[in-house]
């Protein structure tokens, strides 16, 4: 983990409310891994917290992030331009990790949860291992990452909540329709709340026992662990912190 | 190179600059980043006797220049701390100050008999205005603030007592006198400022907990009028926070006559911030000509 200043490449739209920034690393990172989330200054001196933002696609020089534009910060961060310098904190979280022997792996995000999951697409590309991808958004306009999305993949759904593109349902809905033929090794999922809840309820309710790793969401303080800001419960009754024991959790040892 | 050194209360501080309460838990992350033995201190996430699981969530908020958090005081709980934290910060040589925080007098009393000899200093939490019972009740009128830090001066014998003081209250200077009067060896402020962040879209506080303690960079200029006026008002040392983020902030507390400085939003914005607090006023000082702290500590001169 190491704080950087870090150049802007580009931070361009790439579907309606979300932007693409890519940042330039003045020296080389270890650690960088699909899953994993860096914490980049919005760049104005008024907003102290850093945006906390999952990796998209790194190379060894530049790392690429996708974030909403939602608020007063990510507004303001929509403003730097190509040559603008930020800070950044990185690599954050633990990450996905793939097993040998998970060779059929199920990829289930929602809206912005659909960037975690390209970089596993773009990291374990070419490993030999089958992705399938249910990926859903809200509408026509906020589908984004096709070609990244089908081209690594072996089966994609893209689907979204109006029908706009797609069919009309969710992404949890789309993999439970083609869990039979997909039957994933492992589940990796990246979503809002309800989303994460329903793929939850589902594979209970089928009794699926596949493993299943969801990263969570979660506004963050310090970002490296320290503050307690950003917790989860576990199923335990303990709380674990997002920004450090996670971002990435097991289904079954998380509240969701 | 500048004398930096300071000595509060017997604990001899290598430079002024200390990690404040709940923003650095008990170092170990930030040591990850850069050696923590570097700083003159660190007031530890504030302790209570049991561990605690603190507010619900979302914890943060943001304002112009500030942010809002309300964590509610989640910690492993004492025992845990002296087990598993003690012996890292020991290592690391850098004064410890273990912020404690309870819901009676007796958890006080309690915690600062566990704590009494094992670290620098005890930093005593009596204005956190996150939790419900406890906390701010203490903190806000002038006589329960005596009676609370009467009731931990009472039970140490060998550590000196901090009384971190509310702003949320009538008068500061006031509150100060109190502590001092109850058997504070110090005190420290400010602790953060009540306030909401509304989501109007959702038409509900941003924050879990409805309200949180406002604090960073925009809380300043409150934070420097505050110390200022408890410095005027007692004769124990001060030590001052509030939205420092650079040298020359903490050098504005100084002058307003603190002995050492807390710093503890400035480092979600830049987790190098102290580090480069500590060599920023080093720098400072040496193109100033000032030698050691004592020289500018309360040198300000009002206006006719």
């Amino acid at each position: 983990m190491k704080e950087l200043h870090v150049k802007v490449l580009e931070n361009v739209p790439v579907a309606a409310g979300v932007n693409r920034l890519t940042f330039s690393l003045p020296e080389a990172v270890e650690g960088l891994r699909c899953g994993r989330f860096v914490n980049l200054s919005v760049g104005d001196g008024a907003h102290l917290l850093r945006r906390p933002i999952a990796i998209c696609e790194h190379i060894e020089s530049s790392v690429t992030v996708c974030y909403q534009i939602k608020g007063a910060g990510t507004r303001s961060l929509a403003e730097r331009k190509a040559g603008d310098v930020l800070t950044c904190v990185l690599p954050l979280g633990n990450g996905f990790v793939l097993k040998e022997e998970e060779r059929r792996v199920a990829l289930v995000g929602g809206g912005v949860g659909i960037f975690p999951m390209i970089s596993v697409l773009k990291e374990y590309g070419g490993s030999g291992k089958k992705f399938f991808s249910y990926m859903g958004f809200r509408t026509r306009s906020a589908v984004c990452c096709e070609e990244a999305i089908r081209g690594g993949s072996e089966c994609a759904a893209l689907v979204t909540d109006d029908g706009s593109y797609g069919e009309k349902m969710n992404a949890v809905e789309a993999f439970f329709a083609d869990y039979e033929s997909a039957k994933p090794d492992v589940i990796l999922s990246c979503g809002p709340l309800p989303m994460l809840r329903a793929l939850k309820a589902g594979l209970a309710a089928r009794g699926i026992q596949t493993p299943c790793y969801v990263s969570l969401e979660e506004r963050m303080g310090c970002g490296v662990g320290a503050c307690l800001v950003c917790v989860c419960s576990l199923a335990n009754g303990e709380h674990a912190r997002v920004c450090k024991d996670g971002p990435v959790f097991s289904i079954g040892e998380v509240e969701l | 190179m500048a004398d930096l050194r300071v000595n509060i209360c017997g604990a001899a501080f290598k430079n002024p600059v200390i990690a404040a309460s709940g923003t650095f838990g008990f170092g170990r992350e930030f040591d990850e980043i850069y050696d923590i033995g570097v700083l003159g201190g660190i007031s530890t996430k504030g302790l209570t006797l049991e561990p605690r699981l603190g507010n619900p969530t979302p914890r943060i908020a943001e304002g112009y220049g500030v942010i809002l958090n309300a964590v509610g005081l989640q910690n492993p709980g004492v025992e845990a701390f002296v087990r598993e934290d003690m012996p890292f910060l020991r290592k690391k040589g850098t004064v410890i100050i273990a912020n404690v925080a309870g819901r009676t007098l007796d958890d006080y009393a309690a915690i600062c008999a566990r704590l009494d000899g094992l670290v620098d200093l005890i930093e005593l939490n009596i204005s956190c205005p996150n939790v419900k019972c406890g906390g701010m009740a203490f903190g806000i009128r002038p006589e329960s603030v005596k009676e609370v830090t009467r009731a931990a001066k009472s039970a140490l014998a060998a550590t000196p007592l901090i009384v971190k003081l509310s702003p949320n209250v009538e008068s500061i200077a006031v509150n100060a006198l109190a502590a001092q009067e109850g058997g504070a060896d110090c005190v420290s402020l400010i602790n953060t400022l009540t306030g909401m962040v509304i989501d109007i879209e959702r038409r509900k506080p941003l924050i879990a907990n409805n309200t949180g303690g406002v604090s960073g960079a925009g809380i300043r200029p409150i934070a420097v009028r505050m110390v200022f006026e408890v410095c005027r008002a007692v004769a124990i040392p001060v030590i001052g926070m509030g939205g420092i983020a650079c040298a020359e902030d903490a050098v504005e507390f100084i002058m307003a006559g603190a002995s050492a400085v807390q710093v503890g939003t400035a480092n979600f914005t830049d987790t190098l911030a102290m580090p480069k607090i500590i060599q920023g006023l080093n720098t400072w000082m040496d193109a100033h000509g000032v030698k050691n702290l004592e020289e500018i500590r309360g040198c300000l001169t009002l206006n006719g």
